[in-house]
């Protein structure tokens, strides 16, 4: 596989997994590229993305929000609104398919703030599959609600109690389950991240957002916007949002990854603006490690960014410079968090907290008569008791 | 001629011992006595585990190892400073070094390869770098030119065109992980892995070293009777964990293992 190869970014991405796992992502390669041509399949995705998932999610124009921030004219993409709270039913759906008609009877998943464990959980359910979900101890105290939910939905949860016991553990930990178990599970990889063809099949699933999201705005208003945004972990809401828009040279696209407390390693996420380039989970991408090649904890205020690596596809993205990505911090995320509640009365996640900022920057900046999409990538409901903890603790 | 092949083609053992520890647990110069140690009691092949921050194809042991040795503060200097004490204290056992490709990519490859040479390492195993990436025909190249080995895993899921097609950047040995999953001691095997490796033998012009799972003498002792070698890391890792605080007793169980595991391969 040479870096001109399927399942390279410019120089990211490829396939760098343990041996024991390349049979089954060859597998899930050849499976999907039959799949992605097959009108059956194709029929059965949309049927359950309208039908389920409750697609095509709303293209909301924020009244309220445009007048406070008094710049461009500021528009969501509401995927707050599909069944399971946030974009993470659209890859999961899509791939619990594919698992399916690969005939595997159990899907496993790794989950930072839940969202993604609650998609799969969700699938796993409707589906019949016996689902486990690796997430963080941290997580399961942080995310307290949506682990409950996960197990109410039947699936099992596995706190991983490794190293910082977030996303990058529960991450390693489904890895190795796939690894002993790789002839009757699929792994549904949460994020654009991991090994060939994961990254590419989770951006393909995700694009439903950009591809919707353009179209709307078309229809509404015959021209396209000047700007999107977008907040990025691993990156699947943004890869999602952002594909379709690529091409679209006068629209400016901008990325809002986690600045956390401050710019020393361990105290934030902040990949595109900190890491280098490494290999982690399957994938060369960029990495916050350190001297000795390391991986350095991430850290966050919102456990869905609290991850050290990126999808490749955002790393290439960053490096011809397509993409503007910015960071913000946890007090800033927070405020927005807050502002946008108030304001708009939409909660959104603390991770889409972090696009708001920087579109609130990028709206006064465009000025007025200018128009700005914000995928809204999920909402809030599961942040709010460690908001309310966070705000208890600035209080002091 | 690489210093692992010589072995293998001496006619000096039937059957290698390649037991496996991770390089900085508890510390780096406890390292250099269990190194010593294990050389003084048995080793044909010695396998020094790098430590990577995300062990991503090792069980729980390896992972606790790998944890309690970033807990000291990782270097490359110290990675060779205490592999070179342990290459001079038996200078004709070859080392191989284990560790994911981060570390080295990160290092830079050229650097590190220089170095690990002139620390005495012969080979590297690197689980999370296939064979056909760019960046494992490049190291394959370089290892070539320092006359030093690329030792490529195959796993029971490993299809025989792949194997085929790894033969080309293949030299050493074959590490053939013996069961799914991760490492860790097993109580049973896949009932075809005498089949297997006999396959791997037939397909590719190398010694096949078994590995992943293999703990006690009597699985030793059957294993060898097939494979050309076989690979043992988290029973001996265990051996630290558990003994560890106590450098004495953790020298001496290590001892005791060592050469069982060793009586017990023909």
């Amino acid at each position: 596989m040479g870096k001109n190869q399927p399942g390279y970014f410019g120089e990211f991405g490829g396939r760098y997994a343990p041996e024991i796992l390349t049979e089954a992502l060859e597998e899930l390669e050849s499976t999907y590229q039959k799949l992605k041509k097959s009108k059956k399949f194709k029929k059965e995705l949309d049927f359950y993305l309208q039908n389920y998932v409750g697609r095509p999610s709303p293209l909301t124009f924020a009244e309220r929000l445009t007048k406070h921030w008094g710049g461009a004219r500021i528009w969501l993409k509401r995927e707050d609104l599909n069944h399971t709270g946030a974009h993470k039913i659209n890859n999961a759906i899509g791939q619990a398919l594919i698992a399916k008609f690969m005939g595997k009877k159990r899907i496993i998943a790794e989950t930072g703030a839940g969202q993604h464990g609650l998609a799969t959980a969700t699938v796993g359910a409707m589906f019949g599959m016996e689902t486990v979900v690796y997430m963080g101890a941290v997580d399961v105290q942080r995310q307290n609600l949506n682990a409950k939910k996960i197990e109410m939905l039947g699936a099992k949860i596995l706190p991983v109690t490794a190293g910082e016991a977030t996303l990058k553990e529960a991450t390693s930990e489904a890895m190795r389950d796939w690894a002993l178990n790789v002839s009757t599970t699929h792994y549904i990889v949460g994020s654009a991240i991991g090994p060939h063809p994961f990254p590419t099949i989770v951006r393909d699933l995700q694009s439903v957002i950009g591809k919707e999201a353009r179209s709307q705005f078309k229809k509404q208003n015959h021209k396209l916007p000047h700007a999107i945004v977008a907040c990025v972990g691993g990156g699947s809401n943004a890869i999602g949002m952002f594909h379709a828009f690529l091409k679209d040279k006068h629209v400016a696209i901008y990325g809002a990854e986690a600045g956390g407390l401050g710019p020393k390693p361990g105290e934030h996420s902040a990949t595109l603006t900190y890491g280098k380039t490494g290999f982690l989970h399957g994938t060369k991408t960029l990495i916050i490690q350190d001297e000795g090649g390391q991986i350095v904890p991430a850290h966050s205020v919102s456990a869905g960014l609290d991850y050290p690596g990126v999808g490749p596809e955002h790393a290439f993205l960053s490096q011809t410079k397509r993409v503007d990505y910015r960071m913000v911090t946890d007090e800033q995320a927070l405020d927005c968090f807050l502002e946008v509640s108030r304001i708009e009365g939409i909660i959104p996640a603390l991770e889409t907290a972090h696009a708001f900022h920087v579109a609130r920057d990028v709206a006064k900046d465009l000025g007025k008569k200018k128009d700005l999409i914000i995928c809204l990538s999920g909402r809030g409901d599961k942040d709010v008791t460690e908001v309310l903890r966070l705000l208890g603790e600035r209080s002091k | 001629m690489s210093k692992i092949k010589d072995l293998f083609e001496s006619g000096r053992i039937k059957s290698a011992f390649i037991p496996y520890f991770t390089l900085g647990d508890p510390n780096y110069n406890d390292s250099i006595e269990f190194g010593k140690t294990i050389l003084d009691h048995g080793a044909d092949i010695l396998e020094l585990g790098i430590p990577f921050s995300d062990p991503v194809a090792d069980g729980p042991v390896i992972q606790r190892a790998v944890a309690r040795s970033l807990k000291n503060q990782f270097s490359f200097d110290e990675i060779f400073r205490v592999t070179k004490e342990i290459h001079h204290h038996k200078k004709e056992t070859p080392l191989v070094y284990l560790t994911y490709f981060n570390p080295i990519y990160h290092c830079g490859i050229h650097s590190f390869l220089d170095r690990a040479k002139e620390a005495g390492v012969v080979g590297l195993v690197i689980p999370d770098l296939p064979f056909d990436t760019k960046e494992s025909e490049t190291l394959f190249q370089e290892l070539r030119k320092r006359d030093m080995d690329l030792i490529h895993l195959v796993t029971p899921a490993s299809t025989k065109k792949r194997i085929e097609a790894l033969k080309r950047t293949s030299t050493g040995f074959i590490y053939y992980v013996t069961s799914f999953g991760v490492t860790g001691e097993r109580r049973e095997f896949s009932v075809d892995l005498k089949e297997r490796i006999r396959f791997l033998k037939d397909t590719i012009q190398l010694p096949i070293c078994a590995g992943f799972g293999i703990s006690t003498p009597e699985q030793a002792s059957q294993i060898s009777g097939y494979a050309d070698g076989i690979i043992i890391g988290s029973a001996i890792q265990r051996i630290i964990e558990e003994n560890g605080q106590d450098f004495p007793k953790a020298k001496q169980t290590l001892a005791e293992y060592i050469a069982k595991i060793r009586a017990s391969i023909p």
